[in-house]
């Protein structure tokens, strides 16, 4: 928990009304950023976001598997979230687990897309195989190594990160097998190709304090909050997820401004991540 | 998980098939725009809610939307867990459990993981919308048990544990009526079945207190266009509002035939 | 003093008081169960359901059928599976993480006095003998928990099993089950299994109810001092002395003695008033369970739309 005096209180939410924050950020603006690519040498892609003091590791394990039922032609993604005890003393326990899985169920919402998939952060068809057999099965593997505030936007650039970092063996799938068996295939790890990743959402946190509201929050100013809105949205401005976190009720007015100032903020947001990532990337291989 | 015959589950035979069974989804608006179920797009179903339906607690509500069928129980405020630290609001515990035979497979193997989801959700709608310092150091227990899983479940829960709420005396700033929506290709439908959350392009969940024009809840999931997203908010506002009415004159008429 | 405040202070003088003069603070006489009430149907995922009242005292009993390989040891034999749940919405005892002593044990008698009065002939539940049976799993939820819980529960187990139906299958060569669907009959694919079946040459065992036993039916009974109370509420149970439950099936005959030790012995001229009650509410709850019945088969399309 964090602790403040009445008079930090009163400064937080003071600078939050002036539009000039404890840190000197405007109310939109994100605290520098740094991404790492390929930071998990085992796995098929990695990723990891700095976000201020926040700091979280997104990692990307392809496995072959069965399509979803009732959807043959698609692969699938899981998502999971592990809050290290070690980030933050409430993480111990119960409450790492009930936060694990609020924010497992965020980002659920807005990577996984609808219930057939549509609006997917990863075309779900890419990743089909086989009719009805076998698939590819995305599993991406969260950690929460240290938190200051907004992890669910942190852990969905790492995502991004990650996903970009992804390469998928070849699979060749040897034609004499009969109906009813299960396929032989052939999976090349030498060759690999990359995901499209271009339309993967970055989850934006508008936090209300007071009568405003701001983006990427410290702990400090979320423990002032009233209330908070995630919303994710792809490079083309299309909202594909978006949870209301706890707190008092928003009018709807306010609600729709609040998206509107989402879907502005990520305009400039998204670019800059590709950039960030697309920078890392190369300094990945170049190494 | 094995694929042997043990794990065959029996799909249900009665008036709405079970589409897992086909495989292939199925074209949830008809040409001429009508629904699987004959409902239009911006149609709720059949409702019927009932308080009183559990004598042994405080406060209880019994809710059917179609095949959606839910019992909330309200206990408290009563004393709280010893091991919990010192609070001078009350504390609203909230507990989710799917019946076994609720759902078209018998014990899914998700089921645990959305019972936790459904808690947590229930209680993020309902806690603004409880006034927690009329039971100070004390605890309400909200529990929830679906009978029948048969789409918005939550949405159910929910409105049901606000009847619950007021049932039991709980002193609330406003009844938290909550709606659910599908998406699907150019329309959004209201209400949806299970069918249509099975199948639709995306989803979303309202809960809302109507006369302070505030929402408690709200989820979206799947892909908006952002003119379709005002669009079905506000329609499941305008659904809350309804149900609120029929709240409210259920939780009225409950009062008459109790003071007769 | 007040009649509120003296039940409060002395529930049992309260109590006492009114059993001298041979009625119930409810106004039932002794030795009357409160009013009973059977539906069925109740919930349409579950193969068979029943929602049943005794008093205040609800529960909702459902069954689902899953198919099965029958062990080696008895291939032409399903199997039915009885659990008995106290979810916290029910009593204020019960609390959401913490099992219930109670419900273990009355899942426990349930499961034994539908075994021992050989209600369901298991090889009923048989599909083809040694490859495919039913595998029944009962479960009986207690929504409201005011007493006499193991007499609700296995009135709404027996009525769930009286409306129970087996849907109507094929059955492969190889053993492998699919559902006949009574519009299409044949084609008809699962989740993970192949896409197309070939009907040709597999057994069709149609849609069908079980033909129950004689069906068992349980009176708990109080005993205080000189009074004998059948069908306490919770308040009675926890006031009064001692509690004997009897199971008797349709034909009058004993399946079931239960009395949990308590503060008094219970003599034989007792022990038989008990039996002879219990006798007259085994024929009383029948009589409700056939008209229950009967209101469901006349009016079946009622329940297949709702």
């Amino acid at each position: 928990m964090v602790a403040l005096s009445a008079a930090e209180v009163r400064f937080i939410q003071g600078g939050i009304a002036h539009d000039l924050r404890s840190d000197g950020r405007g109310r939109y603006h994100f605290r520098p950023f740094s991404i790492q690519s390929g930071v998990i040498p085992q796995a098929n892609g990695s990723g990891r976001c700095k976000l201020g003091a926040t700091d979280v590791i997104a990692s990307v394990k392809a496995e072959l598997g069965r399509p979803p039922a009732g959807r043959p032609n698609h692969g699938s993604l899981v998502i999971s979230v592990e809050c290290s005890p070690t980030a933050a003393p409430e993480f111990e326990g119960r409450g790492g687990e009930d936060l694990s899985l609020e924010l497992q169920r965020a980002l659920e919402r807005s990577l996984l897309g609808g219930p057939n998939g549509a609006g997917a952060a990863i075309d779900l068809s890419s990743l089909h195989l086989l009719e009805g057999k076998v698939c590819w099965v995305l599993y991406i593997d969260t950690l929460v190594l240290s938190s200051d505030g907004n992890l669910l936007d942190a852990l969905s650039i790492a995502i991004k990160a990650a996903l970009s970092n992804t390469g998928i063996p070849k699979v060749e799938v040897l034609a004499s097998t009969s109906a009813d068996e299960d396929p032989e295939l052939d999976v090349d790890n030498e060759e690999s190709s990359p995901l499209d990743i271009s339309q993967v959402p970055i989850t934006i946190t508008l936090t209300k304090v007071g009568r405003h509201y701001i983006v990427d929050a410290t702990a400090e100013e979320e423990s002032q909050m009233t209330a908070a809105v995630s919303v994710a949205v792809n490079r083309k401005g299309i909202v594909s997820g978006l949870t209301k976190r706890g707190g008092i009720g928003l009018d709807p007015s306010i609600l729709a401004d609040m998206i509107s100032v989402a879907r502005h903020v990520s305009q400039t947001l998204i670019p800059t991540v590709d950039a960030e990532i697309a920078a890392s990337e190369s300094r990945a291989a170049g190494s | 998980m094995s694929r042997a015959a043990s794990t065959y589950a029996v799909p249900s035979y009665n008036a709405t098939p079970d589409l897992s069974v086909k495989g292939v989804p199925p074209s949830l608006l008809s040409p001429e725009g009508s629904r699987l179920d004959g409902r239009l797009p911006h149609e709720c179903r059949p409702a019927y809610m009932k308080t009183g339906a559990v004598n042994a607690a405080a406060g209880s509500a019994y809710a059917e939307f179609g095949q959606t069928k839910v019992i909330v129980s309200v206990y408290g405020p009563r004393e709280s867990k010893k091991a919990q630290a010192f609070s001078d609001i009350g504390r609203l515990n909230c507990d989710v459990k799917f019946a076994s035979f609720s759902t078209s497979v018998r014990g899914k193997a998700s089921q645990g993981m959305e019972e936790k989801e459904y808690t947590g959700m229930l209680h993020k709608a309902l806690e603004c919308a409880v006034a927690l310092h009329t039971f100070p150091k004390t605890t309400v227990d909200v529990f929830a048990l679906i009978l029948q899983s048969g789409g918005g479940d939550l949405a159910v829960v929910i409105s049901c544990a606000s009847m619950a709420l007021a049932d039991a005396g709980i002193v609330m700033y406003d009844l938290v009526p909550a709606v659910s929506l599908s998406c699907t290709g150019s329309e959004v439908l209201l209400d949806a079945s299970m069918e249509e959350e099975r199948w639709g392009d995306g989803g979303m969940i309202v809960a809302a207190m109507t006369s302070r024009n505030e929402i408690t809840q709200l989820t979206m999931t799947g892909e908006w266009p952002s003119t379709k997203v005002s669009e079905a908010l506000q329609l499941c506002l305008d659904a809350c509002l309804k149900l609120a009415e029929l709240m409210r004159s259920c939780l009225k008429e409950q009062v008459v035939a109790g003071g007769q | 003093m007040e009649v509120e405040a003296f039940k409060r202070l002395y529930p049992l003088p309260f109590y006492e008081r009114y059993l001298d003069s041979s009625v119930r603070p409810d106004g039932r006489p002794l030795g009357r169960a409160r009013p009973t009430s059977v539906s069925l149907g109740a919930v349409s995922t579950a193969d068979g359901s029943a929602l049943v009242k005794i008093g205040n005292t609800t529960m909702l009993a459902g069954v689902k059928l899953e198919v099965m390989v029958p062990s080696q040891e008895t291939p032409d034999q399903g199997s039915i599976t009885v659990d008995f749940q106290m979810p916290p919405i029910c009593s204020p005892l019960v609390r959401p993480g913490r099992p219930v002593e109670a419900a273990s044990v009355i899942s426990e008698q349930l499961s034994n006095v539908l075994t021992s009065s050989e209600l369901v002939n298991l090889s009923e539940l048989c599909i083809a003998p040694g490859k495919a049976a039913w595998m029944a799993y009962l479960d009986v939820y207690c929504l409201d928990a005011d007493g006499s819980l193991l007499d609700t529960a296995l009135l709404a187990s027996v009525a769930a099993l009286a409306h129970l139906q087996l849907p109507a299958v094929s059955v492969s060569e190889e053993g492998r089950v699919y559902p006949v669907s009574s519009s299409t009959s044949g084609d008809v694919s699962m989740e993970g299994a192949e896409t197309s079946i070939k009907v040709k040459g597999n057994s069709i065992s149609p849609r069908r109810r079980l033909k129950l036993g004689a069906a068992p039916f349980a009176l708990t009974c109080m005993v205080h001092k000189k009074h004998l109370l059948a069908d306490p509420c919770a308040e009675e149970e926890t006031l009064l002395q001692c509690s004997i439950t009897i199971t008797m099936n349709q034909m009058g005959r004993l399946v079931s003695f239960y009395k949990p030790g308590g503060a008094v012995p219970a003599t034989t001229a007792i022990v038989k008033e008990c039996i002879s009650l219990a006798r007259r509410r085994a024929r009383e709850v029948q009589q409700i369970l056939k008209e229950a019945l009967e209101d469901h088969i006349e009016s079946p399309s009622l329940m297949q739309t709702d």
